[in-house]
């Protein structure tokens, strides 16, 4: 009997460490793959080549497919292999990519691309029009993500091998923008193989993908064919996913990690300490507020917006919940959108408030319901709100809510009526960095739940015509115009507590250069370098 | 035996069958719409709808079940809603590491647990028994985040010994996620034994054992230890069940890429085919684990029989 417990205890740890054997042997197997695939990666002991670098950012990519991603960690590692023909620069300014040069008819309806010659993708197909073409169409056929880019698209025209020319079915002047959304992948590799597409990216970029380990990693390597100036050292770069904030300074502290992003508030000043760690802080696109239903009571009244926006402090908030890094909300977009132009922020004036209250007749204030979820930043804010409310006798009750629970609660209703939201603690951030992205799901009046975004309920006639003006002309100069006529009506309206915008914390190695993250959140590194 | 063991195998269907419709039931009528999540803020209307349709969201419910049903007894487990791979994908990258990380844990856990008991129950009330009982304590109070986080900071940045995470420095990677999600598990064994021990010691045939003269230790390893594994044997069984889904924290804080974190991602975005793969897969592991417990049941105590 006892002989049989021991063989019992006996097995399980050979069965253990069989199973640990197997998985290690694996992950040397694919290593050796890797560097015999022809990127003559030097690895060391750890199998770790000292030219290739570690990012650590806080979640996995959900898909690889770059016409099939929403999110913005999804969005950046399809970038870091794909290109499109337009793309954005460091401060989200486009700038031509596959295409050498474009052209934008007068009432932006017509969009014409030179596209570069010589360039092939990683499996060495050509790319020209017809894979442009290609790519445009499997995303409308297919009725892929990226397609909400392409709403107004309704003729694409091959002109040459090398030239390709879009036909909107109405102006939008935003269409650019959408333009550097659109990566180009090869045909062949969609085509042949369209289920496992998403886990086998090629596209054109300066790295092409080596293998990616949900959960565990992702690795890029430098592609040797690539068509411009590489203007990177850097042979091999690998994301990992990691959720846990002490975990990645941690890893960047020990150099398991060259970069990390985000940093959080409450490390800066350790990290700053250590002589070979750099801390960037990057102006973002994301916008904190609190949306307001302008279609209850008491919050259909200006006054009272406007005094809840007068008792509410930005600069104390950025104290209290991000730990003074971001800058007050001056506009209803943050100052790194396209076309931003800066409001005088409302005052922090208690007293100013409360006259504010009394002419709107609430000088005794009111009761409401503030949501938001479940995040522990989200929580500290809204209970920073209501305090600062409860100063002018709005009596705010917090309700945090799962997101997808959340989400239901918010978009299920079909009227203002309807709806139980008064408030709600929430951020934004165009996707494509565009005037229209921050503006016209978040105020036009055709926008409201369960059609967009415009939670709140906010209905000005002059300003969703405004925005769909905008849209239609191709002058720059006058678009500006309309958009800072937009923001500023809608900023003196207040259907939001303005609240701040985020400041972006990444932190790296000093001998690392040219890594960085972006206003919209996420990180290039088109331009690493070891020094 | 061999019987058993093949009956309790089939009775695994119905239960499993069960077990599908209770999970899809409950996983779509909590709030919460895929097609709205997958699209994101700023997605229309329109784009919401086409979403639903093509995911067959808009199918009656029944009607749903049975396709699922249906394409699960062809093996077939869908895609994710979220990403588009397909879920056997998904799971099979975490399985192994999932596996090896609870098997270390577990293994840890019984040989020191099971240490720690015999020395406290047969030391009972002296130094090593309250030595052994604090440790006990310890483990079952210290959160293993924390722990983890502590063994970061000591063993990975201090030291320089281990890895922050991740799987990629082979049996190296293992050694701190499993000790922090072993922690809890050990001090719950050592606390067993030892109780379940002391129990045994003050049986008669133990006396009967020390009166004929038989040294402590052949009492011990001979007749006591055996018979006071059984609830040890218990624990650690459903432990192993909780421990290969359950072990969320742990993984967050190793950037660890197991089941867990997979099921919690799979949750907040409503992911159903993901959720109910997940689900499916942990309740056969679960009845396996007990399935073999209970034959473990035997071979300690032949007075339990199967046949």
């Amino acid at each position: 009997m006892k002989k049989s417990l021991w063989m019992l205890v006996m097995l399980l740890m050979t069965l253990a460490l069989v199973l640990a054997a197997c998985n290690s042997n694996e992950g040397n197997g694919e290593t050796e793959e890797n560097s015999n695939e022809g990127n003559n990666v030097e690895s060391d002991a750890d199998g770790e080549s000292s030219d290739s670098i570690t990012v650590a950012i806080e979640q996995d990519f959900i898909s690889l497919d770059p016409h099939d991603v929403g999110d913005t960690v999804s969005i950046f590692g399809t970038r870091s292999m794909y290109e499109g023909l337009v793309g954005f620069d460091k401060n989200m300014e486009i700038q031509p990519v596959l295409a050498e040069d474009y052209e934008v008819n007068e009432n932006s309806t017509e969009f014409t691309f030179k596209l570069r010659e010589n360039v092939t993708f990683h499996d060495g197909e050509p790319f020209n029009a017809e894979a442009v073409k290609a790519n445009f169409e499997r995303i409308m056929n297919e009725e892929l993500r990226s397609n909400r880019n392409l709403q107004y698209l309704e003729n694409i025209e091959i002109l040459g091998d090398y030239e390709i020319k879009f036909t909107l079915s109405q102006p939008f002047s935003a269409m650019l923008n959408k333009f550097a959304m659109i990566l180009m992948a090869s045909p062949e590799a969609f085509s042949n193989n369209p289920d496992d597409f998403a886990l086998n990216p090629v596209g054109t970029g300066a790295f092409k993908f080596q293998e990616w380990k949900q959960g565990d990693s992702m690795v890029v390597a430098k592609n040797e064919d690539y068509w411009g100036d590489l203007g990177t050292n850097v042979q091999q770069v690998t994301f990992r996913p990691v959720p846990e904030n002490g975990s990645r300074v941690a890893m960047l502290q020990t150099g398991e990690a060259d970069f990390i992003y985000p940093v959080p508030h409450n490390n800066v000043e350790e990290l700053e300490s250590d002589e070979n760690i750099v801390i960037e802080e990057t102006p973002s696109t994301i916008a904190r507020y609190v949306s307001i239903n302008t279609k209850k009571e008491p919050f259909d009244d200006v006054k009272v917006r406007q005094a809840m926006n007068h008792a509410v402090d930005q600069e104390a908030f950025l104290a209290v919940v991000k730990s003074g890094y971001g800058e007050p909300l001056s506009s209803t977009m943050s100052s790194k959108t396209q076309h931003y132009a800066e409001q005088e922020l409302y005052e922090a004036n208690i007293e100013k408030a409360k006259e504010l209250m009394a002419e709107a007749g609430y000088e005794d204030g009111f009761s409401a319901e503030i949501w938001g979820n479940t995040a522990s930043e989200t929580n500290t804010g809204m209970q920073f709100v209501q305090q600062q409310l409860a100063q002018i006798g709005i009596d705010l009750e917090v309700r945090s809510m799962e997101e997808a629970t959340l989400s239901d609660s918010i978009y299920t209703p079909e009227t203002a009526e309807e709806t139980d939201l008064q408030m709600w603690y929430v951020s934004w951030s165009p996707s494509s960095g565009d005037a229209d992205g921050a503006t016209r799901s978040l105020f036009h009046n055709e926008f409201s739940p369960p059609e967009g975004a415009n939670t709140a309920y906010y209905d000005n006639q002059q300003v969703s015509d405004w925005i769909d003006e905008a849209n239609q002309t191709g002058d720059v100069e006058e678009q500006k115009e309309i958009y800072a006529q937009i923001q500023e009506t809608v900023y003196s309206e207040a259907p939001w507590i303005f609240l701040g915008s985020d400041t972006i914390l990444s932190g790296y190695s000093s001998s690392l250069e040219g890594v960085y993250v972006l206003p919209d959140g996420s990180v290039s590194i088109r331009n690493a370098n070891l020094k | 035996m061999l019987q058993f063991t093949i009956k309790r195998l089939l009775s695994l269907l119905p239960l499993l069958l069960v077990v599908s419709f209770v999970v899809f039931m409950f996983i779509h009528f909590i709030p919460g719409d895929p097609a709205r999540l997958m699209a994101g803020q700023d997605a229309s209307l329109e784009e919401i709808e086409d979403a639903r349709n093509a995911l067959g969201l808009n199918d009656p419910i029944l009607v749903q079940y049975t396709t699922y049903l249906s394409s699960l007894l062809q093996l077939e487990l869908g895609e994710s809603y979220r990403s588009g791979i397909p879920v056997i994908d998904l799971i099979s990258d975490r399985i192994g590491p999932s596996l090896i990380l609870t098997f270390l844990s577990i293994l840890w856990a019984l040989v020191i647990g099971i240490l720690i008991g015999i020395i406290s129950a047969v030391f009972r009330d002296k130094l090593p028994d309250r030595l052994g009982m604090l440790t006990a304590v310890s483990g079952i109070s210290l959160p293993n985040f924390w722990l983890g986080l502590v063994c970061i900071q000591i063993f990975s940045v201090q030291l320089g010994w281990l890895p922050t995470g991740g799987v990629n420095d082979g049996l190296k990677s293992y050694i701190l996620p499993s000790f922090a999600l072993g922690a809890g598990i050990m001090a719950m064994i050592a606390r067993f034994t030892r109780s379940s021990l002391v129990q045994t010691l003050k049986q008669d045939y133990i006396r009967t054992g020390r009166s004929k003269g038989l040294s402590s230790q052949s009492i011990i390893y001979g007749h006591a230890l055996k018979n006071s594994l059984i609830p040890v044997i218990t624990v650690a069984g459903l432990q192993f069940g909780f421990l290969l889904g359950g072990s969320v924290v742990v993984e967050t804080v190793f950037s660890f890429p197991g089941l867990g974190q997979l099921l919690i991602d799979s949750i907040s975005y409503r992911d159903y085919p993901v959720v109910q793969a997940l689900i499916l897969f942990f309740s056969v592991q679960f009845i396996l684990v007990n399935l073999f417990v209970d034959i473990l049941y035997s071979l300690f105590n032949p007075k339990i029989r199967y046949d």
